[in-house]
């Protein structure tokens, strides 16, 4: 019994190991953001993403934007000077419903990922009515 | 003794954890490379060394390539960026527009120290997902070579 407790405590152990081993550190890239009358557009900087480590995801009204920085640097490289570090892009927005989700299109070029969001053909305008009591 | 003797380990923990606030909280002037810059500018850039050669990589994202311009001389290695993120949104771009602008637009140079081991003849440079990799050789004789200690 108490050789089994040890046992699981070591592989707890292990894993922990492991995770602390890949550590993601998630960088919050900028962005800028432009809308005018037909579209909103979102520019964010994601240097060191391919198109295979971008994922773009619309769930309900959150917009979410993850890149994995892929790797580069060479396995018997040692720093010896560094200004940045990290292995992962991610930022989320809200979206309002006059975001036509299906035409929403996604572009990287050169690190910088490019969204246009098409607002829908027909932004019904709605009548709020204020009741006076 | 007019002060705790500072050797005492456990004086030194505290040191070390004093220290440690303080640069945790920038509290102190840190040591640092005459030419860093603050955090957030533009181009960053990281610096590592294998057996065989300097490698510089730049992160500058959404750089026209013919924008880039890189010069060596000596140890010293330059790094000329330009980039105006307005022209990423399209033509006819009114300021008014913009919701939030974050991206960094301008002309910008950055010059860098390399370790005097480089050959400067001996440079290749390739722009790939927005980052300039700059692999610079060793000279021959500055390559680490592995030697063989005999244990008698």
């Amino acid at each position: 019994m108490a050789d089994k407790r040890k046992e699981i405590a070591k592989r707890e152990d292990s894993n922990i190991a492991k995770e602390t081993a890949k550590k993601v550190r998630t960088l919050v890239p900028p962005v800028d953001i432009y809308e005018d009358n037909e579209k909103i557009v979102l520019l964010a900087d994601m240097p060191g993403v391919s198109k295979d480590g971008l994922d773009i995801q619309i769930e309900k009204n959150v917009l979410s934007i993850n890149g994995k920085i892929e790797n580069i640097v060479p396995e018997d490289a040692k720093p010896i000077y560094v200004e940045f570090g990290g292995n992962e892009y991610a930022r989320s927005f809200t979206i309002g419903p006059e975001v036509d989700v299906n035409r929403i299109q996604a572009n990287l070029n050169a690190g910088v990922l490019k969204l246009i969001l098409p607002k829908a053909e027909e932004v019904k305008p709605k009548k709020i009515e204020v009741k006076v009591a | 003794m007019l002060w705790f003797d500072l050797a005492d380990p456990i004086w030194n923990e505290f040191d070390k954890m004093q220290k440690e606030i303080e640069e945790l909280f920038d509290l102190t002037a840190p040591l640092s490379n005459i030419r860093s810059v603050a955090r957030g500018s533009f181009p960053l850039i990281n610096i590592g060394e294998t057996p065989e050669n300097v490698i510089v990589y730049i992160l500058a994202p959404g750089i026209d390539p013919s924008k880039i311009d890189l010069t060596i001389e000596k140890n010293l290695l330059t790094i000329g960026v330009e980039r105006d993120t307005t022209k990423d949104i399209g033509d006819n771009v009114s300021i008014d527009g913009y919701h939030r602008r974050e991206r960094i637009s301008g002309k910008f140079k950055r010059i860098i120290s390399l370790p005097e081991t480089i050959d400067p003849n001996n440079v290749k440079a390739e722009y790939k997902n927005g980052i300039i990799i700059v692999t610079i050789g060793k000279k021959e004789e500055e390559k680490s070579k592995k030697i063989k200690v005999a244990i008698e």
